[in-house]
Parts: structure tokens; sequence; C-alpha cells
């Protein structure tokens, strides 16, 4: 893996760089939070951010996104038009959760309208300076390393320390003042991650694998009842995780109304109506209690999406934990109340 | 390190439908409209008895289907669509000639394989006759492949009763053993009156060999299920045909998840073994 060095100086050089060719989006302040939008001018990023609002998987999967266009019932095309973008400015766990997401579209029946998205964005991550207060990645998902990157970039005083993880992040070298890096300061980059995965200010307490266990054997427990009593049933928790990948799919009518477009949303399954079913003379709904709906955003991310992706389906973020009006959702008070008893 | 998105992206779009063009169409109760349609510009669709399609209408939408016609026809394919909401309604408004949106086969139908050679016992309620039907017509076109071949069927009133051609014709036929029921009869209601299970009575010499299929609304399973426990069926030769919301049918939108299974690509045919422990299946 090349290793190099990219000043204070020279970083914002390199952001001009890569805005001169096309979009960058990165963290960037917004009131007291900070969000993923496309900078406006290199100050704009803010690589010190802890947390943004939605996860990164908006620039591959927005909120919504056209799937088909008609100009009648019969004429109709697919509308794929993924642009060149980079992604600057991710975090290790976030990466994690986007190599998630990449196979799961990826897998069976791939999903082309994710896929080109994907396929046309330059993640460059960046290491953690600040902990959001519901961070918890060090202590769960270890078992995936972050991958599908391009390339990273680690604080160390005075610039950064960059690490190439792709021909593409090959090819950006080209566009910035990369110094040669030292030993010890590829030591020293080591270090600080190290530390960030260490010191975050929440914990699961037990290993994936027993945790995928004993979630599964409790899916009968009425502990489900308890953890959420208080839930409103507002999907918050799915909308902010970057390991939900649920969808509603609406087809909506021009001012004509003969053409239009076939698109998709975001979709949360904590709400009542996502498993709704038409049966004969009217509806039913297979988790009409708040309580399953709750468990089975647990059960999807601890055990169902883990036998399938192997390895949990939550990278620790804790966005839910602070998107929850109610304080119900967060990952490790629940899990580890569940493996306490 | 690439990601292993590049390698896919040819792929092509999955919400893209093809169009069908409709031969015929047909109110067959008050709210049942039966279609008989043809892939527009002769291209070929092939299934298996048990599969469904998502068919839909551009500026409406898109519902799942069951097939209800057999794979052993081979240029046209039958849907039958309950109104019930806007699309349904939008589907339910087209008529011959008019084109209506395809996509599939979806999931997994009824595994033909492991019926081969077998008795064959079918248990329809109500709308469930039509995604079954696939398979009876299948058994029927093929009727040297199975064994002894028993069809149950139950609807809330004569009134609903669907195909009621078919119905005429499977009552007298010698190659089926044929028994059907209403919850509530009419003035002119001759037949049997009761729940799907009292047909049990009705028929002998169903043997714990036998090959089961059940489909209809969610209450029925666990009594079906129940009579044939009692027939020392084991549950690892029933199958269900589940339906339920989805959205996409290709595995992707979530809609159709129980526990850890989706319909429309685990299903939305299952073997009862397989989800009778699944708490949110039936
Ligand atoms: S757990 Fe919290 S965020 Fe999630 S649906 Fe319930 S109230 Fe909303
Ligand atoms: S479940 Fe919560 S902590 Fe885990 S990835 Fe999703 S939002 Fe982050
Ligand atoms: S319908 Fe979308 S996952 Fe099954």
């Amino acid at each position: 893996m090349t290793t190099r060095f990219l000043s204070d100086g020279a970083l914002k050089q390199f952001v001009q760089a890569l805005m001169a060719k096309g979009p960058v989006i990165g963290p960037v302040a917004r009131k007291s939070r900070f969000v993923f939008a496309a900078l406006e001018a290199p100050e704009d990023l803010r690589l010190d951010y802890d947390t943004t609002i939605l996860p990164p998987k908006k620039l591959f999967f927005p909120t919504k996104q056209d799937l088909v266009k008609f100009d009648s019932p019969s004429s109709f095309s697919g509308c794929v038009e993924p642009k060149e973008q980079v992604l600057l400015g991710v975090h290790p766990h976030d990466i994690k959760g986007i190599d998630m997401s990449d196979k799961f579209y990826a897998a069976n029946i791939p999903d082309s309208n994710y896929l080109a998205h994907r396929a046309k964005t330059t993640i460059i991550g960046s290491n953690v300076q600040k902990h959001y207060k519901h961070a918890f990645f060090g202590s769960v998902c270890r078992e995936l390393k972050p991958q599908g990157h391009d390339m990273f970039l680690t604080r160390l005083k005075g610039g950064y320390l960059v690490e190439v993880r792709s021909k593409k992040g090959e090819e950006l070298l080209a566009l910035g003042k990369f110094e040669p890096a030292s030993r010890e300061q590829a030591a020293e980059a080591e270090a600080v991650n190290a530390a960030a995965e260490k010191n975050c200010p929440e914990k699961l307490n037990d290993t994936s694998d027993s945790v995928r266990e004993k979630v599964r054997a409790s899916f009968g427990s009425d502990i489900w009842n308890e953890l959420s009593r208080d839930c409103f049933s507002c999907g918050s928790c799915n909308i902010v995780c970057p390991t939900c990948f649920c969808f509603d799919v609406q087809d909506e009518w021009n001012l004509d109304g003969v053409s239009g477009v076939r698109s998709r949303c975001w979709d949360a399954c904590l709400v009542s109506e996502f498993s709704e079913v038409s049966v004969q003379g009217g509806s039913e709904n297979f988790r009409e209690e708040r309580a399953e709906r709750y468990r089975h955003r647990f059960m999807r991310k601890a055990v169902y999406l883990n036998d399938a992706l192997g390895g949990p389906a939550c990278v620790g973020c804790g966005r839910c934990s602070g998107a929850c009006t109610a304080d119900i959702a967060n990952p490790t008070v629940a899990i580890n109340t569940i493996m306490e008893r | 390190m690439t990601c292993s998105c590049e390698k896919q992206t040819n792929g092509r779009n999955i919400f893209l439908p093809t169009l069908a063009e409709i031969v015929s169409a047909q109110m067959i109760t008050a709210t049942e409209k039966h279609f008989t349609l043809r892939m527009k510009d002769g291209a070929k669709f092939d299934f298996e008895p048990g599969q469904i399609v998502e068919a839909g209408v551009f500026g409406y939408g898109e519902i799942p289907l069951g097939l209800a016609s057999s794979p052993t026809v081979k240029d046209s394919f039958e849907l039958v669509v309950r109104v019930v909401g806007k699309v349904s309604s939008a589907l339910a408004a087209l008529g011959a000639g008019d084109t209506m949106t395809i996509r599939g086969p979806l999931g997994h139908g009824f595994p033909v394989s492991e019926f081969k050679g077998r008795d064959v016992l079918i248990v329809a309620g109500g709308i469930g006759l039509c995604p079954t039907r696939s398979m009876i017509r299948y058994i029927l076109d093929r009727r040297d492949d199975f064994g002894k071949f028993t069809l149950f069927f139950g609807a809330r009133t004569p009134k609903d009763m669907l195909f009621t051609d078919d119905l005429t014709d499977w009552r007298c036929s010698t190659c089926m053993d044929y028994h059907e029921t209403v919850d509530r009869p009419d003035d002119r209601w001759m037949g049997n009156v009761g729940v799907i299970t009292t047909l049990f009575k009705k028929t002998k010499d169903i043997n714990p060999q036998t090959r089961v299929i059940i489909c209809g609304p969610p209450v029925m399973y666990k009594f079906v299920v129940k009579e044939l426990d009692a027939l020392g069926i084991p549950r690892s030769n029933v199958f269900v045909d589940l339906e339920r919301r989805m959205k996409c049918g290709v595995g992707k939108c979530g809609h159709c998840q129980i526990n850890n299974k989706t319909v429309c690509m685990d299903g939305p045919v299952f073997r009862f073994s397989e989800i009778q422990d699944l708490e949110e299946a039936i």
C-alpha cells in the first residue's frame, strides 16, 4: 500500500483540484451539526466533524431516486444517469456501512441503479477526530475491515497521512503535492486510528457471535415489549442508519397527466404501514405491534443481515441513539440489556 | 482494491418492465377480473407453476400477482386481479387490446419435481385458487406424471367462486377428486356448507406420502395443517403459498421480509416445515 503525507496547505490545494474536476461532497457545518453536502469552497470541509445527520449512503441511494420514466402506458425507459463525484471525509465505520450496502445491492439480483451511482463515486475516508457522543464503533463489527474506498486520510501534526487504497486513489496523487511519508508517520497514524476505536464513548459488551445467538434466541421474549414501550413508530432510527436499505416505490404524473416517473424513496420498517399486506377483504399487518417492528430492526441488524453479509449490520455510528426522541433506539443499551438477562 | 460494483453496472435496470398485451379480460366475480395476456413483440414468457409477476400500470404502480395459468400453455398466460386499491383498480379498468406492464417471473414456485410420481392434494381457499391454478392446470395437462390428485376448494359464498367453467369441468372430471364448500350458501347452493377442513371427511385414501399445497387466507393454514398432521403427512411435504405486499420483487426493498426470509426471493412458495416457526409468517 502506498502511503504519503499531505500538509494542511497542500490539502486545501488538493481539494480545490478535486473540485475543479467535479462535485466534491464532504462534511460541512449546518447550525450545530454536520451534513454531507457539496463543498462550495475548500474551507467548508470540516474533517473535525463528529458525525453527520444522515449517513453517506444518500450519495448512491438518494432519499428519492427515479427508476423509470414513462411517456404513456406503453412507452418508457430506465433512468440511471450517474455522475462522477468525490465523497471526501468518510469515517472508517461509515466506510464499512457503504461496503455492506455495496454487497447487499450486488447480491442475488444486482440493483444497477444503486451500483451505477456507486461505481462513479470516488471515496476518500478520514479518521475520527472527534467522537459523536453515542458512537460505539470500537466494539461492534470489528471482524470487518473498512474496504471499498480509494484513499484514507489520518490527521497528524501539520497535515495528514495518506493511504492509497485503489487504482483510482493512485491516480488522485497527480492532483496534489503529496510528500513521501516516513515510517514513523505511518505508525503514528495507525496509533491514532486504534485510539479512536478504543476511546468510543459507548460500548457493546459482547462479541458479534454471542450477540447474534442471544438476540436470535430472544425472539419470543417479553423483553421487546419492555424495550419498545415508548416507541412512536416514527422510523427515525431507520432513516439515519447507514445499514437500513428499505424503500418504497411510487409513481408520479407530470402536469400533463400522461407522462411521469416511477421512483423509490427511503422507507422505514418501524412505521406501521410498512408491513401491511392486502389480503382477502382488506388488509392485514404481519408486524402489527410496535414491539414486533422494533424487534425486526434489531433482528435485521444483529441476526438476519449478519447471516447474509457475514458480519453484524450495525457499524456503531450511534446515529439512531441520537435520532430517537423516545431515547430507546440506542443499540448499546438494548443489546447490553438483552445480553445481561 | 476495486469495489464489487464496477463489474456489475452493466446489469439491466431491474425496475424496467416489459409490455404484455391483453388478449381477453373478463370480470369473473363482483371484484375479480381475469386477464389472458401475451408478451408484446412475441417475446417468450417461461415460468414455473406458483411463480409471481409484478403487474402494473404506469402512473399507478405495480402489484404482485401469482400466475394463474400453467406453463404448459406456451403462447399466453393468465392473471387474476382482485380490486382492492389504487393499482388493482387501474389494472381492472383495462380491457382486451390494452397493455399492462409485467416484471417477472419472480421468486420460487412449486418444486414440481418433488410432486412428480406422487399423490397430490391442493387445498385452496378463496382467491388462493388463482396461484394454485397454475399447478392444477399443470397436473391436468401432464396427468400421467402424477398419482392421485385431490383438490379442495372453499369460498365464502357461491358468488365468490372463481373460474366457474373450470369448476364445472372439475366436478365431473375423472382425472381428479374434486370437493368444494362454501361458508354461507345461497338458495340455490346444493353442495357442502362449512369451513374447508370439513372436506377432509369427504375423501378417503389420502396417503401419508401425498405432497400438499395450501393457499388461502392466513387463518386457514393452521387448521388445514392440523388435519394433515392427523393423516400422518410430514410437514416437509406441505407447501404454502404466501401472499405479502411486495414492492421491488427482487429482494431489495424489504417490504416482503418476514423474519429472515423475503417472500419475493425465497418464496412465495415455502415448505411448511421451514416457516412454521417463523412467527411473522402465518
Ligand atoms: S425506536 Fe425511536 S426512532 Fe425508532 S421508531 Fe421508535 S421512537 Fe422512532
Ligand atoms: S443501528 Fe444505529 S448505531 Fe448501528 S449502524 Fe444503524 S444507526 Fe448506526
Ligand atoms: S418485494 Fe422488495 S424485498 Fe421482496
